[in-house]
């Protein structure tokens, strides 16, 4: 369990759903009859509320692990609980996808041909259980408060990449999701806009309470958000080392060139390149 | 594909699925075309046709006849040419026209216009122009293909990531070098794509070309070849042999663009690893 | 100037802001220096400048419009007050400021900030987001006031063209008028000039051997437009039109019944796996055989002469849209049918809002195809069989020895192929105008 997330609970509220709880599962690829472990007896708890950064070398793995979670992959023993419920297990191979898990994707996946507003509102719309001007008045308001006011009726293809990621996160948020799962979701964006979009993920975390299972590359980005850093081994993927980051909350910019922040950063390092240049040598693709 | 694997896929489910709606189509296809011979019955349209019990007869006594191989010599004979032509002069035209601006505002606009008329229409145009009608027939075949051709190839050299240019100016490469080690080996891949399905449009075209002029309205002549065999089946009444000759086609075709095929991947490795 | 520049670095709505800009905000700053317990400004004063502490403190004291909960501060190297310069709709300080010590400053015209960042609008918006940030979270001023910053969203999606206002006409416009001003033009006409040259020479002129037989563009073109045509054909004559309508009913006809069963069919092929499975194995064995090579069958099956000429065109354009439309189905990206179900659409839904928007495009380059490949046919049809019609004309054409007539059946065939193939284009992007959209505004 994390002390951290205990000691700053005011900050992030009290939450009570959104554990996440991976239990010694593996993954095994069979490609042409060569079996490719991909996640090797990985074990996490996650528990309720928490910025869970999971750091690791390309191709590792930890994709692997999210879609897992989501429901997109099965695996090939171990099981996931989802608040005490099972996601996936020994009966259940692959989880069903579901809006209390919702992924936001590295190349986004914003529906090019629905307006944002009509993205914002595909949630619901499918659920049918709001009417439609309940759901667009709600949708609007969050558009709102993430400062996206005046770009409703834009197609995603109007608008800056920044700008897409944040509609993106809204989409999800507006059905009550317990968890999120991002997979490398500001990897593509410079570093201008990148800082930006940290500070308003940060934004939104603290408005709505939801477990956040972030996979990144960047070490920079992984103290700067979460709790809690799971820093990955090469492929085949299991937690090496985790790193507690104790900054409290809320957090801003000036959290990077705090002094804790730079001991952290160089506890970390030495576990993360180490495991980069492992997967370099290997001449890994990235996931 | 070792043995256990060609066994694997061929009995695995999804080819088992495909099999089996084969065979399905093939018993409604003899359930129809008997229907007037078992209940009385004729079935409207399907009625009509010869069932697939008697095509398999007729083909099997065609194997041993010369004259049908000759047909399938014929057709190849003239796709190969008609498909050479296009090659030899479409792939650079293609080429010079993606590279030189110039050129290719003065012919693009051209090509253009003349596209959209089906190779078909240029029949009589060709027969009146070309001295022998093989050459005719030739000519309408080289259409076909060479507009898909030169767009395939247009569309490819274009694409080229402008960054590939770059870096190997920057690396001091000449004109001629940089065409050659560059551009040719980025088009290669819709070079591949546009000559298979150009070989598709050429059979199409031949075997059009085969009934008109063989069959046709303008008579006589070198005739021959897969399309004539059919329309001549026709004319003769024997209707079994239609449909042999329909699948023959098929078959032939579907040859010529697999070993397109085939020959593509041999001369683009990289593309396999995807 | 170099000391604004760390300056301006240290203030956090410029940190990580380009070079060069800070170079030009640097450009419009000014050096103030103050006494100690000297007031600076008042509630209610305009605000003009936006100010950044260069060194000693400032007391900073909010007013009640400010709506502010923590209203006393302490500013100090770096900090920067006096943003209700850059609030639209503000014209008034919210704050009375005062030295505590001996103090300098550096001020900053709020209005020439604005329209600096607006010239780099990316830039601009992000400092104005951290504006907005900084006077919500270090000044604890509620997002109403400071969501006034000014943004640049809109400037950021329009070049030439306003983002939500971009239709088909304007884009057609705008590409003609750029096209007109390009050396395309020109060279266009130099091409046709050539060919019609090299017709008209070979036959008209050098009489050239193997175009003995053939007629030459005078023949061709005064024939066509001519009101009494030697041959019975032109403009002019109703017989034209009767076959060029009747060539266009028949295409009609097959291409939107091909449309109408092979695109749902090749939905369904590259939607799901056990149906393709079954299926285009069979699709697969059928579709080689050269559309023509049925006409003899067809002509068995179908009684009359016009049935197996729309059969043979409609078969042609079936495989042709089925096969694109399944393949379309199979090149949209996996993520946004995952995203789809992750926000809790079921497979139905996902099919209807995922699937069939997102393979509009395939579909579309598939029915240009199609149509390109109904036409082919039909012209092999109507030349075999059927009465009436383009083919029909350019082969009795040939057949009675009216040679310009075949000429004038091939261009008019051009004309009408052509059209009816920018036509459908049309109503893609008519259908898909968030394309048409995406596609204008170049890569974002």
């Amino acid at each position: 369990m994390s002390a951290v997330l205990n000691e700053n609970a005011d900050a992030a509220g009290d939450v009570t759903k959104g554990a996440i709880s991976i239990n010694d599962v593996v993954k095994i690829y069979d490609p042409d009859g060569a079996a490719v472990m991909a996640v090797d007896h990985c074990s996490i708890d996650i528990p309720a509320g928490e910025i869970c950064m999971i750091v690791g070398p390309s191709g590792c793995g930890k994709t692997t692990l999210l879609n897992a979670i989501a429901g997109f992959h099965d695996i090939t023993s171990g099981s996931i609980h989802l608040d005490g419920e099972l996601l996936c297990g020994p009966e259940k191979p692959q989880a069903e996808p579901g809006s209390d898990r919702i992924v936001v994707f590295q190349n986004g996946a914003l529906f090019p041909w629905k307006t944002n507003l009509e993205n914002i509102a595909f949630g619901p719309m499918m659920a049918g259980k709001l009417s439609k001007q309940e759901i667009y008045d709600k949708a609007r308001s969050m558009m709102a408060d993430a400062g996206l006011s005046g770009t409703e009726n834009n197609y995603p293809g109007e608008v800056s990449s920044g700008l897409r990621r944040r509609v993106e996160i809204v989409r999800a948020l507006m059905n009550d999701p317990k968890v999120l799962l991002f997979d490398e979701p500001y990897r593509a964006l410079d570093s201008l806009t990148k800082s930006v979009m940290h500070e308003a993920l940060l934004e939104i975390y603290y408005r709505n309470k939801v477990t956040i299972f972030f996979i990144t590359h960047d070490l920079e980005e992984a103290i700067f958000l979460g709790h809690r850093l799971i820093i990955m081994s090469s492929r085949p993927c299991k937690p090496k080392k985790i790193v507690e980051v104790d900054i409290p909350h809320p957090r801003d910019y000036s959290v990077l060139t705090s002094p804790r922040f730079r001991e952290i950063m160089i506890e970390a390092k030495d576990v993360v390149h180490e495991e980069a240049q492992k997967a370099f040598d290997a001449g890994e693709k990235e996931g | 594909m070792t043995m256990t694997k060609l066994k694997e896929k061929l009995f695995s489910r999804a080819a088992l699925r495909g099999i089996i709606a084969i065979f399905i189509f093939i018993a409604l296809w003899e359930t129809g075309a008997r229907s007037e011979q078992w209940f009385g019955y004729r079935f409207p349209f399907l009625g009509l046709v010869p069932p697939p019990s008697d095509v398999a007869a007729s083909w099997g006594g065609l194997i041993g006849d010369p004259s049908y191989w000759q047909s399938w010599y014929m057709s190849f004979l003239r796709v190969f040419g008609g498909f050479m032509a296009a090659v030899v002069i479409g792939i650079p035209l293609g080429l010079f026209m993606a590279v030189n601006k110039t050129f290719y505002g003065m012919a693009f606009p051209s090509f253009e216009v003349l596209r959209p008329i089906p190779p078909l229409a240029w029949v009589p145009a060709s027969i009146i122009f070309w001295p022998t009608q093989e050459l005719s027939i030739a000519f309408v075949t080289f259409l076909g293909a060479f507009y898909t051709i030169v767009i395939n190839v247009l569309g490819g050299a274009r694409s080229i990531n402008k960054q590939f240019l770059q870096a190997a100016q920057s690396m001091g490469a000449s004109q001629w070098d940089i065409f050659r080690r560059i551009v040719l080996p980025a088009t290669l891949p819709s070079i591949v794509v546009g000559s298979a399905v150009g070989m598709g449009i050429t059979w199409e075209v031949v075997v059009a070309a085969e009934m008109i002029s063989g069959g046709g309205s303008s008579g006589g002549g070198a005739g021959g070849g897969l399309g004539f065999f059919i329309w001549s089946s026709y004319v003769g009444g024997s209707y079994e042999q239609i449909i042999v000759g329909m699948i023959s086609i098929g078959i032939a075709g579907y040859m010529s663009s697999e070993l397109l095929r085939q020959l593509g991947g041999f001369l683009t490795p990289w593309l396999k690893t995807r | 100037m170099d000391q604004f520049v760390d300056l301006l670095k240290s203030a956090m709505p410029f940190r990580m802001v380009p070079d060069n800009l800070i170079r030009d905000i640097a450009e419009i700053c000014t050096q103030h220096s103050f006494a100690a317990r000297e007031n600076i400004y008042n509630l209610g004063d305009i605000a003009d400048d936006v100010y950044i502490v260069s060194s000693g403190s400032v007391q900073h004291i909010l007013g009640a419009d400010s709506g502010t909960s923590q209203h006393e501060k302490i500013m100090r190297r770096g900090d920067m007050f006096g943003w209700a310069a850059v609030l639209e709709g503000q014209n008034t300080r919210l704050a009375a400021t005062s030295s505590k010590e001996p103090t300098q400053v550096i001020r900053i015209n709020g209005k020439e900030l604005t329209r600096l960042l607006e010239t780099d609008p990316a830039v601009g918006d992000v400092v104005m987001t951290r504006f907005a940030t900084m006077i919500n979270k270090e000044f604890s001023v509620p997002r109403s006031i400071a969501d006034l910053v000014p943004g640049f969203k809109q400037a950021l999606t329009a070049k030439s063209l306003q983002g939500s206002e971009v239709t088909t006409m304007a884009l057609t416009v705008y590409r003609i008028s750029t096209w007109l001003k390009s050396p395309r033009p020109y060279l266009m006409i130099i091409g046709f000039a050539f060919v019609l040259g090299f017709w008209y020479l070979s036959v008209e002129i050098w009489k050239l051997p193997r175009f003995v037989d053939m007629p030459g563009p005078t023949e061709v073109f005064t024939e066509w437009f001519s009101k009494d045509p030697y041959y019975g054909l032109s403009v002019y004559t109703p017989e034209y039109y009767k076959h060029i309508g009747i060539s266009l009913r028949r295409i009609a006809f097959a291409f939107f019944l091909a449309t109408g069963l092979g695109v749902p069919l090749g939905l369904f092929l590259g939607w799901s796996k056990s149906f393709r499975e079954f299926i285009f194995p069979l699709f697969e064995v059928l579709r080689p055989i050269p559309v023509l090579a049925w006409v003899p069958l067809a002509i068995i099956i179908f009684s009359g002469s016009e049935t197996p000429v729309v059969f043979l065109t409609f078969l042609a354009s079936f495989f042709a849209t089925t096969l694109n439309t399944m393949l379309g189905v199979e090149s949209i990206d996996e993520s946004y049918s995952r995203a789809a179900y992750c926000l809790g659409a079921s497979r139905w839904q996902t099919f209807i809002h995922v699937v069939v928007p997102g393979a509009m495009p395939y579909i579309f380059t598939g029915l240009q195809i199609s149509i390109g490949v109904a036409w082919f046919s039909l012209v092999a049809g109507e030349m075999v069989s059927g009465q009436f019609g383009l083919g029909y004309l350019i082969n009795t054409s040939y057949m009675m020895i009216e040679y310009p007539k075949i000429i004038i059946g091939m261009i008019t065939l051009g004309i009408i192929g052509y059209s009816t193939s920018a036509m459908v284009r049309m109503m893609g992007d008519y259908l898909m105008q968030w394309r048409v959209r995406e596609l204008a505004l170049g890569d974002n």
